[in-house]
């Protein structure tokens, strides 16, 4: 039992120890000229030194003739007790070294940021600090085990059995514990006001100890964003956020028959097709083009004239991109290639319909003509066969 | 020693309660009336001053300030002579604070009617009103402080602790939120642009919540809930840990107002981490409350007063508790310019401030008239029906936040917005309509208490002056046995002001001053341009008619954002702002990136009938910008005030803005002629769409370097 804790100290404070002194040997020699980090250092030293003394003294202690005598007396619970915190300092030494294997790789990533603190790098500095702050629970725990082993037998001799409750149960009790009503006497203030009477009772322990967790959650969620880094900020998440959607999108694709674009985009002729895109065109296109493609806000669609060309690929481009600084917007985030090429096919079977109240000609004569790219020369020549035969669906 | 024989003065809580109990119902029924016309917008008139735009912030200021603020003023004038032993220090500040308050209240429904607004969210009312509000506000303080030196009670009460800071910090935000320069008598530019504007504006607007609506009404709750229930405070240790720790953290966490904004990350951060830990110290009120009740229950199922004080700080806890979730980044990503952030803040309004007041006033009344309730009846009725409309109104509302939040983002899989934004406004209409009902419910419930307590006063006789008596305080103090460490700064009001002084100011100091000093937290942009004369016209009719209410300018930097809107939106892109713009709440799109999405035409054809353009909108139609004159006289007047702004307009500019202005306007006219709207070049319409194209136009321009290095 005894030697078990000794090796468990030394076991949480030398790794501490010699990380601190590889990391700093690595980054810098210069370092033992910056005074942060000589002071960090030293009380590092003074603090281990501590540490080594303590657990001698308790060692000592624990091998002496008056503990052991004590420890007759209620071996028990003084076996628990010590159980207990060896059981402390495992759980404890093994987060320090894991909590330091997990860090060490990231320190050669970090040593190449330029952020200093004091003149030394972020990974230094807060290693040492984390040594520092390890060290002063470590002294803690000593300090209370002491306090522990010698009070061991005094106090427990004279406390009579409670019949133990479950653990869920004296905690749920513990996390409420409150002066009972019949009690409020004794802790009854002599505070008057206009006949309001203050009690003293302690802080409800679940508040407390739930005001600490906020506090340390949100230092944590600081450290976290800004200090680690560990968390992206808005910028970098919209980022990782936007490439996720392009990959989601690609490999939807790949699977998907959704996938027209202007270089294969054709006037689809199904009765259903179009009537999907005058569905469209009502709700979406006809506050600017009116509802029989007459034009208000925007051009006339029944004519020939075409302000950005008249063929599928034209109006799909359009339609797909947009001429924003004439006010038409973009739709290709609103709508599916194929949703535009539906619309698009049924803006294609206006020509020619003579809407009441037309909007006056823009733009050029368009006529159907031969490609202007062999890439299109499919679509185009479908174009031109297609057009003429559908029949105005719009009317009415 | 001899015992002083003294009077309260009742008459000054009775007109602060009739008061309390005239503007409740007022603040109720416009925002009954608003909550119509989301449903229903024929409600709005076609009639500039019936438009929710005015209305709205009518609703907020009429319930916020004059409802809570008599209700404030009622609680502490009766229970702060009580619990010092003394009248209040003179009758004639009282009668100051009261008439003066009232008249603050009624130039204020006037002038946001009339469309006479900063465009500031809480802080609406224009300069002249700004200062009559300061100088009532000193009246206020100083007849609290004088009435607290010539105390008879020796240590100040955790309730007064509450009235001190509340006096305090309400004085600092709003002189600080409230810098601006006139332009006129009724129009003022705010002396804080962009960024900075934002982030003065929310650490008023959250602490507005914190001290005006929380602190004294707490306070209150110390007074009136142990009087009520005649039990002792639960704990005094408590009340210092939670008092002290709640004033200090709330001041912190006003950028979480702000979350995914153009604010500087660290100060996002700051106010999340804040948020949090408010968790504890606001549930420290709540509980010091419920478990002051505790050997009290039986009492509250017979008790009505208790009833609507329980409801009361369960609705605080409730909303104190869903207000940092609502501040961590990722629930805020959701809830924010949704439905939620309404159904949230009436959780608190109506539970919180509204149950606390009724409950205090069916206590006040009976007593100060010297009677009984008319009607015990009555008052439970109004207690069932107004907790059913507290339900009814906030279950469809988050309901509907969280549904439209969840339709904007969602895509298809071939990656299109799978929702028009017009699409899932439609879907609300249902939500809208359940809110009304909540609404119509709890305004009944209000009105059945006015019955009710109009009924105990006619059949009661009023005490005007309460005799008391208490010895005076004579000799230093001296303490029998030990005393809590706190006991000091009881004793010491002077120092407990500065003390709650400086405590305030750290927060909101750490958080807005650098970024008015250090430059990098606002990146300039070399493209964004001042308005123009014709888009300052424009930007400021927005501002009358309360655009901002229902359109945020400020795109967050989420995919479905930025493919509904366009880029998302930089710190340096508000520089010229003078107030800031980016509402809280979405009914409508975001307006950021309008400029050039539509012709000139259509926001013609828009603002005269927005169904024409969308078929299915619930914006009200705004016919008189058609008919009205730009007030070009104002021109001068405004660029020189945006020039000792810093707005870098060339020098003299002023003299020439007015040629500029005709030259814009002719061009935009031009512009709709030729899509067959004949206008006059001086018409409002036409400076109003001049300030919608220019919307996230100047971005656009910046070299694209200069962009890529902003989104870093």
């Amino acid at each position: 039992m005894k030697g078990k804790i000794l090796t468990l100290l030394c076991m949480t404070s030398l790794p501490l120890l010699s990380i601190a002194g590889t990391t700093d040997a690595a980054t810098s020699d210069s370092y033992f000229s910056n005074a942060l980090f000589n002071t960090l250092l030293v009380v590092i030293i003074l603090l281990a030194v501590m540490v080594i003394t303590v657990s001698r003294a308790l060692k000592n202690i624990v091998s002496s003739d008056f503990f052991l005598e004590k420890m007759k007396k209620d071996k028990e619970q003084a076996n628990n007790k010590a159980n207990k915190v060896a059981g402390l300092l495992i759980v404890f030494s093994l987060l320090s070294v894991t909590a330091f294997s997990q860090a060490a790789p990231v320190a050669a990533v970090k040593a190449v940021a330029s952020d200093r603190i004091g003149g030394i790098d972020q990974f230094t500095f807060y290693t040492l600090v984390v040594t520092i702050f390890l060290e002063l629970v470590t002294l803690f725990l000593l300090f209370s085990t002491f306090k522990n082993i010698l009070g061991a037998s005094k106090a427990k001799a004279e406390t009579p059995e409670v019949a133990a409750k479950p653990l869920v149960q004296s905690l749920f009790d513990k996390m409420n514990y409150t002066t009972e009503l019949e009690d409020e006497g004794s802790i009854l203030l002599d505070h008057d006001y206009d006949g309001i009477k203050e009690l003293d009772n302690n802080l409800p322990p679940w508040w407390k100890y739930g005001f600490y967790l906020t506090i340390i959650v949100a230092f944590i969620y600081l450290v976290n964003f800004h200090i680690t880094k560990t968390s992206p900020l808005q910028g970098e998440e919209y980022k990782l956020s936007m490439k996720k959607a392009e990959a989601d999108i690609a490999e939807y694709m790949k699977t998907s028959a959704n996938n027209v674009d202007e270089t294969s985009v054709k006037v689809l002729t199904d009765a259903t097709e179009v009537g999907k895109g005058k569905e469209i065109f009502l709700t979406t296109c006809s506050p600017c083009h009116g509802k029989f493609g007459e034009g208000t806000v925007g051009p006339n669609l029944t004519d020939d004239y075409w302000i950005h060309g008249g063929g599928i690929v034209d109006i799909f481009k359009t339609i797909k991109y947009g001429w924003p600084e004439k006010g038409m917007k973009s739709w290709k985030e609103d709508f599916s290639p194929i949703q535009i090429q539906q619309v698009a096919s049924f803006i294609r079977t206006l020509k020619g319909t003579n809407p009441p109240k037309p909007k006056d000609k823009q733009g050029d004569l368009y006529v159907e003509g031969p490609a202007p790219a062999p890439s299109d020369s499919t679509a185009i020549k479908k174009d031109s066969v297609s057009v003429t035969v559908t029949a105005p669906t719009v009317a009415k | 020693m001899e015992i002083e024989k003294f009077q309260y003065d009742n008459k000054i809580v009775r007109n602060f309660a009739y008061a309390t109990m005239l503007w409740g119902i007022v603040g109720m029924l416009v925002g009954l009336f608003a909550a119509l016309q989301l449903v229903w917008p024929v409600l709005n008139f076609e009639l500039p001053y019936t438009t929710f735009g005015r209305l709205r912030p009518l609703h907020t200021n009429a319930v916020i300030f004059a409802f809570v603020g008599n209700g404030i003023f009622m609680g502490v004038y009766y229970s702060l002579q009580r619990l010092l032993k003394a009248r209040m220090f003179s009758d004639f500040l009282s009668k100051i604070h009261f008439w003066g308050w009232q008249l603050i209240i009624v130039l204020a429904a006037v002038t946001l009617v009339l469309g006479k607004t900063t465009g500031k969210e809480y802080a609406e009312l224009e300069w002249p009103i700004d200062i009559l509000i300061t100088l009532i506000w000193v009246v206020f303080g100083w007849n609290m402080i004088g009435t607290i030196v010539r105390r008879r009670e020796r240590h100040l009460y955790v309730a007064i602790w509450f009235y001190i800071a509340t006096f305090v910090t309400v004085a600092v935000l709003h002189i600080v939120n409230s810098v601006e320069i006139p332009v006129s008598f009724w129009k003022s530019y705010s002396w804080y642009a962009g960024v900075q504007d934002a982030l003065v504006q929310w650490w008023y607007g959250h602490n507005a919540v914190a001290f005006f609506l929380t602190t004294p009404y707490l306070g209150l709750m110390y007074y009136f809930m142990p009087k009520a229930a005649n039990r002792p405070v639960y704990s005094y240790r408590l009340s210092i840990i939670h008092f002290w720790a709640l004033i200090f953290l709330y001041i912190w966490a006003g950028p979480h107002h702000l979350l995914y904004t153009a604010v500087p990350d660290w100060a996002q951060s700051l106010g999340v981490a804040f948020s949090i830990m408010l968790i504890a110290p606001s549930w420290g009120g709540m509980i010091n409350g419920l478990l002051t009740l505790r050997g009290a229950w039986d009492k509250v199922r017979d008790d009505v007063v208790l009833k609507f004080m329980v409801v009361a700080v369960t609705a605080y806890g409730m909303a104190t508790f869903e207000g940092p979730m609502l501040s961590i980044k990722s629930v805020n990503a959701i809830s924010h310019f949704t439905d939620w952030t309404i159904a949230h803040v009436h959780v608190g309004a109506l539970g919180w401030n509204g149950f606390l007041t009724f409950g205090i006033l069916y206590w006040l009344i009976p007593r100060m008239f010297r009677t009984k309730l008319y009607s015990s009846k009555l008052a439970n009725m109004h207690f069932w029906i107004g907790t059913l409309g507290i339900i009814l109104y906030a279950v469809p509302l988050y309901w509907a936040g969280v549904m439209q939040s969840l339709m904007w983002k969602e895509f298809t899989p071939e990656g299109q917005l799978k929702w028009q934004f017009l699409d899932t406004v439609t879907k609300m209409m249902p939500y809208y309509l359940g809110r009304a009902i909540g609404g119509t419910l709890y305004l009944t419930g209000a009105l059945i208490m006015v019955f009710n307590l109009i009924k105990t006063i006619k059949q009661g006789d009023f005490l005007a002056n309460e005799d008391a008596e208490a010895a005076p305080l004579v000799g230093a103090y001296k303490a029998h046995g030990t005393d809590h460490w706190h006991r000091w700064i009881e004793r010491k009001p002077v120092q407990f002001m500065v003390l709650s002084l400086v405590v305030i100011l750290i927060g909101g100091a750490i958080e807005i001053v650098p970024t008015f000093l250090i430059k990098s937290n606002i990146p300039t942009i070399s493209s964004v341009k001042p308005y123009t004369p014709l888009e300052l016209q424009g930007r400021d009719i927005y501002v009358r008619e309360g655009c901002y209410v229902c359109h945020s300018q400020m795109v967050r930097p989420f995919r479905n954002e930025t493919a509904r809107y366009g880029e998302y939106s930089k710190a340096g892109e508000f520089v010229y702002d003078h107030p800031f713009q980016w509402g809280s709440k979405r009914t409508g799109p975001d307006l950021a990136r309008v400029g050039g999405k539509y012709p000139d035409s259509w926001h013609y054809n828009h603002m005269m009938d927005p169904t024409s353009m969308s078929p299915g909108s619930i914006m009200p139609t705004y016919p008189w910008l058609l008919e009205d004159q730009i007030d070009v006289s104002s021109t001068v007047a405004k660029i020189k005030a945006m020039q000792r702004l810093g707005v870098p307009y060339p020098e003299g500019y002023s003299q020439i803005a007015a040629a500029d202005m005709q030259k814009q306007a002719e061009q935009i006219a031009a512009n709709l002629k030729k899509d067959g709207i004949e206008t006059l070049p001086d018409r409002e319409i036409v400076a109003m769409i001049a300030y919608l194209q220019k919307l996230g136009r100047d971005i656009k321009a910046a070299p694209k370097e200069e962009v890529a290095k902003l989104t870093n």
